[in-house]
């Protein structure tokens, strides 16, 4: 008897605890700690964080590393020797830099590919928040989306400029598009920013500097126009001849060299920018308040958020924390630098000291400078890029330190666009329509104007003169490959250190290859010639 | 959970009842002899054991004993002795008589259990259709065994075990037959008690000193004392494996902890302790070996300036001559003392033990100690009909860490300085300020001792793991089973490095907290069948499982501290705040399994197995998956035509399975998004949080699947004195969870999807001899012998994926593996060294002339099939990590009360990719004023030339190494004595004799250099130095 009521006791226990068998077969998951597209974007606040991460793509880690190491390392402007134990790296530094980059090179698998992923990456957060702007209404919404589109246009040059017609898409669907023709990516980027151009703001407070006004969309347009004789072929670019806006047609029926000259008006005659009345200060920790900004990569002093350049250039012993030693210069292009030139002050040459205290600073193994020790005395020449001494080559420190800097993080803005670029856009553009133009000639000596003491302004123009003050005006801003590329110099270019560059008549390096993983990971895409 | 807690109460009081009941009893004694079932001669040193009392007394060599005051009653008497089959007798003991028994026991070549744990249930030996291999805790756990890991290494054919390193607790690889996966989770399920257990790391990751990534975690098992296992059986192939579905494909472990038995309360009480050295230490100059090194470059740069060091060198030499390799480890001890009581009755039986062991590390300033607290009790009630069993496993894992480096850049953790520091500085200086450690000046080069002694970085981990468990017989045959299991764990881990220290003084010093807690739940529901109808049996299982795991985890940062006295124990008072992150993740499991076993005349049985898995990180409409098994076995050795062979045991055995794996963490299938920091911006001068997707949708996403062809024959000839199995196995993996590329714009580069297939074949071969049974002496030895080759069949679109990042300054963006369709996993790829020039340049084979080749620049040319600069289009395969075969030999001799016990390991053909030498066996170093390892000096590569990964840091790496070697002596101690009742003293080597041609400090390397989490194998870079030990022992029972 009382077995039996244990028994009935037990089965019921047995049979309550079999209950979950019915009911638990439920596998919804519903992320924690991450959220989903659904639940998110629904105001303009949660919005702009969505807008924030596609900016984010052009710092450090995005733009300032594939894009900015391609535009200048493949060049006369920067070469990263291989010094000792130091910056052998696979040998990819030596590659682009000697132009023998593959699809499944080191470089081809590494830079090369960060250009593909971090300007597509830039395209798909844009896609993202623009998706999910289809489905709610928010304030400012109009402004957004320009925003958006006026950013998602910017990656797409940047893929146009570096791969030429690649895969082109407007929403987020993750899918394998075949690519368009270099043209068609063209008239894309064009037409978006024709589009929203008029509903981006000419100016913005204080507090949203750096966001996207309309002096963007107009200073890559007229970027793309006067590198339209580049950008819009197939195939028919020129390795050894300056390839020419004038005959090509854009939008409006409008040639090319006329449509750069229009919307570098556009900015110059809008009151919203002007140079600034030091050259100096565009590149300072405080160059965000430069009025000669159109387009910076943000930076601040800050944790994670800030620009790493020095890092890149300095000597281990001239900054805190120790800097990588890295990236130089050319002697050739060192020299090419008018000694009266402010301009030339960008390269730190002969005896060095730490960039923070002003105290000299002695080579390795000694980090402090003492009994027995060498000082530190950069030279312009490198004698063997392959063994480079640690003092060997001049080096680019155009955007200063940052004193109040958090360990790497410096807060100067990098600069995409800035007003100077549009005076010699224009200039170009109407060196082209009239060659040995005198406007042309005038708004290139408004440039040298701020940088010699006494002034010491050009008597003509022509290309060449305007190739060389590019390289005077911009070197180190990740211009230099395009600008050769136009004026049918990139990979003609000779340099007398011998470091293994010699010139070719490989026009297909112009175009960089799509990186192998990349062709694995879409099997649409076609290679470009020569790979 | 709240089964368990009305449960402990409930039965603790059961034992309170039961144990005065045994005190009352008259006394009477057993005697009697043992004798060899073959040869019929007397047998010595035979344990003889009262079970569930912990009576126990051994054998004189006429084969006698005596077992005097024992209560009256029935007991259970075991014999058990090396060599032979152990036997099972019920006495009665009567009051005040001597009860005379005879024991016969049978020589048997292997310990073999007569009953097989094989997940939800156990099964008869004989009844086994699937590869199952076991492991007897009592021979495996012998010298310092930390985890339970270590008790499988080398006893069992197909299982590969690798402990990532000398650390103390150091994490392992395991692999069962083979990599099954690119880049989803190899490691084998791990089973304690029926209940299914999380392998994850339990508290938060180290900290990063070295650019490039932390010390690999400590094994998450750590929490288990080795001694409280009484059984490991390890599923390898799929028919076995199927019960457990998608959680199976990489083998499951099935681990049974020690339980109480019926008879009087006994206790065992057992300590040892060890003491360690490193068996092999960096090879570095000495301080007048660099120094005359530095003074001849500089002359020969005096020469050729081109050439040598500049005379800046000669001034970072000091006159101290201090040998980094040594300063930096110790003669390190470990201490361990278990402390076990067991009793019961016959309706309630307990087990409780206590552990705890302290243990070095031979380098400085790192250890482990875990407390461990354990509690088993069974309760029957109903005439049997309802039995209750609970298990609690409490522990308290300590931590302290070193900061070394598990890959690296530019800045140095621990080993890269041990490799690199100056050795003719010292280790302190002393001067007006008073002594303090040497540092160079530098931030990225570190006095070693200063970062060990300077640095606090501990965890400190509680985990309790515990199952509640009833059965109950519905009817005679059918039972009905309940089991609950919780397993909690929260690891606390704290660093602090001071202002001190060169990597704190960068930020004026750092403090990090991280808390991780996991909580896993499991409840099983289960019906079981078991009938034995004339010459047919049945046994069928039905079941439901459910598992969820919550994980959540908070990591706090501060710098830039007034001082260091705070440590990490106010945070607040730092200036810099970065930060704090903060995790949360959920995993769900849910399964429907059954089993059915059919025997027919003992000759033939059929089993199979069909698991329904549901797992919630899948995508949804791919979320369940049916996971089959089947498999047969016959006795050939029963058959009538067998009967004259010499064979007394055979056996075949056939079976298929498909498998899964469930390597998916929460959320894979869904595009989430995450406030990561590459999604942060500034406006003006205002950070805004940046929200960005940081996983791609997988719509598709679905288990991997696994179907594995197992034939397998188990052997036993003269009366089973040779036995064992020889088993033939392929593994064919598709659906690879694989982490890989999708076609851009994509949010985010890659996704999991599933891509590919791989292929594992295998031949396994376990041998068992009883060479020599004598009274006196029996030697017993195995040999398990494994040969497995792993191909990557296909991987969809992918001609290929880079992994192996090599670590060390020069090599960014510098990988040393593929994954090549048609090669296997752990393939090196890379330039062929062809030699140095006459200048001292390394120069590498080039297959053609590409473009560039005839120009007059001299580097690219490529002449005479060499070249300076390898080119990608002359990189090649150079070497495979696979062993070719791997071996185990184990040994155990009794001669009258001594025993020999011996275990050998070996691996066969491998290739190891030495990147400490690649970078640190490098004269360049001297450049910076740094030390090498000492094979630089001879080798004819200049000092300016950098590191170049090449097939020439591809080592062959076969080994042999005696693991283990154990002496022990038993004493009996006669009853008149008053204490204890026996005593074991052994002394015990690990480690002592390693046989290879690596060059490297040990050939066993485990270095994580995954890229985007596809698996890497046999790299080798700074690893912590593996012990060599020396441990003494005693184990004592009341």
């Amino acid at each position: 008897m009382r077995n039996s009521i244990r028994f009935a006791r037990f089965s019921t226990l047995l049979a309550l605890s079999a209950l979950p068998l019915v009911g638990c077969t439920d596998l919804t998951e519903t992320p924690k700690s991450n959220i989903t597209p659904g639940n998110f974007y629904r105001n303009e606040a949660e919005v702009l964080g969505g807008v924030a991460s596609v900016y984010a793509m052009t710092r450090n880690d995005g733009t300032l590393w594939g894009y900015y190491n391609m535009s200048e390392i493949s060049t006369d402007e920067m070469i990263v020797p291989t010094r000792g134990q130091d910056w052998f790296d696979n040998g990819r530094w030596l590659e682009i830099h000697r132009q023998t980059w593959q699809a499944a090179s080191p470089a081809g698998l590494d830079d090369i590919n960060r250009i593909w992923v971090d300007s597509y990456k830039g395209v798909a957060r844009a896609n993202v928040v623009l998706d999910a702007l289809k489905n709610v209404t928010v304030s400012n919404q109009a402004g957004m989306e320009a925003e958006l589109r006026t950013l998602r246009a910017f990656y797409y040059y940047l893929l146009l400029d570096t791969f030429g017609g690649v895969p082109l898409a407007t929403d987020a669907s993750v899918v394998p598009r075949a690519r368009v023709t270099r043209d068609s990516l063209f008239r894309f980027i064009e037409s978006e920013l024709l589009a929203v151009r008029g509903t981006l703001p000419l100016t913005r407070p204080a507090t949203e500097q750096g966001r996207i006004r309309r002096g963007v969309a107009d200073a890559i347009l007229a970027n793309m126009y006067v590198n339209a004789g580049v950008f819009h072929k197939e195939t028919g670019v020129s390795a050894t001849t300056y390839n020419s806006c004038t005959g090509v047609t854009v939008a409006g029926g409008l040639n090319a060299c006329q449509a750069a000259i229009n919307f570098s008006d556009s900015i110059l005659n809008s009151g919203a920018y002007s140079l600034a009345a030091t050259w100096r200060s565009n590149f300072t920790a405080t160059n965000r308040s430069s009025p000669e900004n159109i387009f910076v990569a943000k930076n601040l002093a800050a944790s994670g958020l800030g620009l790493n350049f020095p890092q890149r250039a300095l000597h281990y012993s001239q900054f805190s924390p120790e800097p990588w030693n890295g990236f130089s210069t050319l002697a050739e292009t060192y020299r090419a630098f008018d000694s009266a030139d402010v301009r030339r002050q960008i390269f730190l040459k002969g005896p060095q000291v730490n960039q923070e205290t002003g105290a000299p600073v002695c080579e390795r193994p000694k980090t402090t400078c003492g009994a027995g020790s060498v000082p530190l005395v950069f030279t312009d020449t490198i004698g063997d890029a392959t063994s480079a001494h640690e003092n060997e080559g001049a080096r680019i420190m155009k955007f200063s330190v940052d004193p109040g800097h958090v360990a790497e993080n410096n807060g100067n803005d990098f600069t995409f666009f800035r007003l100077a670029e549009i005076y010699l856009i224009k200039a170009e553009a109407l060196n082209e329509q009239t060659p040995g133009s005198a406007t042309a000639l005038g708004l290139v000596n408004t440039i040298r104007a701020r940088v010699f003491t006494p002034p010491k302004p050009l008597v003509a123009i022509n290309r060449a003169a305007i190739l060389s003050e590019r390289l005077f005006e911009f070197a180190g801003e990740a211009k230099r490959r395009q600008d050769l590329i136009r004026h049918g110099r990139y990979t003609t270019w000779t340099e007398a250190s011998k470091n293994g560059k010699a010139p070719t008549t490989e026009v297909f390096r112009i175009l960089l290859p799509i990186p192998q993983s990349q062709m694995d990971a879409n099997p649409l895409l076609v290679q470009n010639p020569g790979y | 959970m709240r089964l368990i807690r009305y449960a402990v109460p409930a039965v603790i009081l059961g034992l309170a009842w039961a144990t005065p009941l045994a005190a009352q009893q008259s006394l009477g004694s057993i005697s009697g002899k043992v004798t060899d079932g073959v040869t019929q001669q007397p047998l010595g040193a035979v344990t003889i054991r009262i079970e569930g009392t912990g009576r126990e007394t051994s054998t004189r060599p006429d084969g006698g004993f005596v077992l005097s005051d024992v209560a009256a009653g029935s007991y259970r008497v075991r014999a058990a002795r090396i060599g032979y089959a152990p036997f099972l007798q019920e006495v009665t003991v009567k009051d005040g008589a001597a009860t005379e028994v005879q024991f016969t026991m049978q020589p048997q070549a292997a310990v073999i259990d007569p009953v097989v744990v094989v997940g939800y249930g156990t099964q008869r030996r004989e009844a086994i259709t699937g590869a199952v291999s076991t492991v007897d805790p009592s021979t495996a756990n012998v010298g310092v065994i930390t985890n339970a890991n270590q008790l499988i290494q080398g006893r069992v054919a197909g299982v590969e075990m690798v402990t990532n390193n000398g650390e103390p607790g150091s994490g392992a690889q395991i692999r069962i037959r083979g990599s099954t996966s690119i880049s989803a989770n190899n490691e084998p399920l791990y089973v304690i008690d029926g209940v299914p257990v999380a392998n994850d790391a339990t508290s938060g990751s180290g900290f990063d000193v070295a650019g490039g990534s932390p010390p690999l975690a400590r094994s998450a098992l750590n929490l288990l004392n080795p001694a409280d296992i009484g059984s490991i059986t390890i599923l390898k192939d799929a028919s076995a494996t199927a019960i457990y579905g998608s959680r199976g494909a990489n083998g499951v472990i099935l681990i049974e902890t020690k339980k109480g038995s019926a008879g009087g309360a006994s206790v065992e009480y057992d300590t040892y302790a060890a003491t360690s050295t490193p068996a092999r230490r960096y090879d570095v100059l000495t301080g007048p070996e660099y120094r005359a090194f530095v003074q001849s470059q500089v002359a020969i740069h005096n020469a050729d300036s081109t050439r040598g060091l500049d005379s800046s060198a000669i001034a970072t030499l000091g006159a101290a001559n201090t040998d980094w390799a040594r300063v930096t480890t110790r003669t390190a001890t470990t201490q361990n003392h278990n402390l076990r009581f067991a009793g019961g009755s016959d309706v309630t039986r307990y087990l409780a033990s206590l552990n705890y062991m302290n243990q070095d590390g031979v380098a400085l300033a790192n250890g482990m100690k875990r407390l461990q607290g354990r509690l088993s009790a069974t309760h029957q009630a109903l005439n049997s009909r309802l039995r209750l069993g609970l298990n609690v496993t409490t522990s308290q894992v300590n931590d302290q860490f070193l900061t070394y480096e598990n890959n690296g850049g530019f800045a140095g953790g621990f080993f890269e300085n041990v490799a690199t520091f100056n050795p003719t500085q010292p280790v302190t200086v002393t001067d007006s300020l008073g002594t303090r450690y040497f540092e160079t000046g530098s931030t990225s080069v570190r006095n070693p001792v200063a970062l060990a002694e300077q640095i606090t970085d501990r965890a400190a981990t509680n985990r309790t793991l515990g199952n509640l468990s009833a059965d109950f017989d519905i009817l005679p045959n059918l039972t009905a089973r309940i089991n609950v299991g919780a397993d909690k764990s929260t690891g606390l881990r704290q660093l602090y490095i001071p202002k001190s220290n060169p990597i704190g003084s960068a930020v004026g010093g750092l403090a990090r907290q991280g808390e991780y807690t996991n909580v896993s739940r499991t409840l099983q529901t289960q019906l079981s069948y078991r009938r034995q109808v004339g010459a047919h049996s049945f046994d069928v299982i039905g079941a439901y499982e459910w598992t969820q795991i919550d994980r959540d985890s908070l990591i706090a940062e501060s710098h830039n501290f007034l001082t260091d006295a705070f440590s990490f124990n106010n945070m607040g008072s730092g200036t810099v705040i970065v930060p704090p992150t903060s995790g949360g993740r959920m995993d769900r499991w849910i399964s429907f399994l059954t089993r059915a076993n059919y025997g027919y005349k003992e000759r033939y049985f059929v089993t199979g197995v069909l698991r329904y898995d549901g797992r919630s990180s899948f995508a949804k409409g791919h979320q369940w998956t049916a996971f089959p098994g089947i498999s047969a076995s016959w006795r050939l050795s029963q058959e009538n035509f067998l009967a004259k062979s010499p064979f007394s045991d055979l056996r075949l055995r056939v079976g298929y399975g498909v498998v899964g794996n469930p390597g998916a963490a929460a959320y894979s299938s869904l595009l989430t998004l995450d406030p990561s920091g590459d999604a942060r911006y500034v406006f003006g001068t205002t950070p805004i949080t940046g929200i960005a997707p940081n996983r791609n949708a997988n719509p598709n996403l679905s288990f991997e699947r696994t179907s594995q062809l197992d034939i397998g024959v188990d052997y036993g000839l003269m009366q089973n004195r040779i036995s064992g199995s020889l088993e033939y196995y392929v593994k064919n993996t598709s659906d690879l969870l694989l982490t890989v590329n999708v076609p851009q714009p994509a949010p985010v580069v890659n996704r999991l999807e599933n891509v590919g297939k791989i292929r594992n074949r295998g031949v396994e071969l376990s041998l068992d001899a009883l060479p020599i049974s004598r009274p006196a002496l029996t030697w017993r030895a195995g040999i398990v012998l494994s040969v497995e080759r792993n191909k990557v069949v296909d991987l969809g679109p992918y001609t290929f994926i880079t992994t192996g990042t090599v670590s060390g300054q020069g090599q960014s963006g510098q990988t040393s593996q593929r994954v090549i369709p048609g090669f296997p996993i752990g393939t090196f790829y890379g330039p062929v060294y062809a030699g140095v020039d006459s200048t001292g340049r390394q120069l590498f084979r080039c297959s053609s002339l590409g473009a560039g080749d005839t120009t007059t620049t001299g580097v690219q040319k490529c002449l005479n099939g060499v070249m300076r600069t390898a080119r990608a289009s002359d990189y090649k395969v150079i070497g495979n990590a696979n062993p070719d075969f791997t071996l185990g030999f184990h040994s155990e001799v009794s001669w009258r009360k001594f025993d020999f016990t011996m275990l050998v390991r070996g691996s066969f053909g491998q290739d190891v990719f030495n990147n400490t030498a690649l970078v640190y066996a490098t004269k360049g170093n001297a450049l910076q004023g740094k030390n090498f390892l000492r094979g630089a000096l001879t080798d004819p590569i200049r000092v300016r030339d950098p590191a170049v990964y090449s097939s020439r840091w591809i080592e062959k790496a076969s080994f042999l190494r005696l693991q283990n070697i154990t002496v022990g002596y038993s004493f009996d101690i006669p009853s008149s004595v008053g204490a204890a009742r026996t005593a074991r003293v052994y002394v015990s080597g690990d480690n002592l004799l390693l046989l290879t041609g690596y060059s490297g400090l040990d050939p066993e390397v485990f270095n994580d250099t995954n890229i985007g989490g596809i698996i890497t194998r046999g790299v080798d870079y700074l690893s912590y130095p593996r012990a060599r030990t020396v441990t003494a022992g005693v184990r004592v029972a009341f």
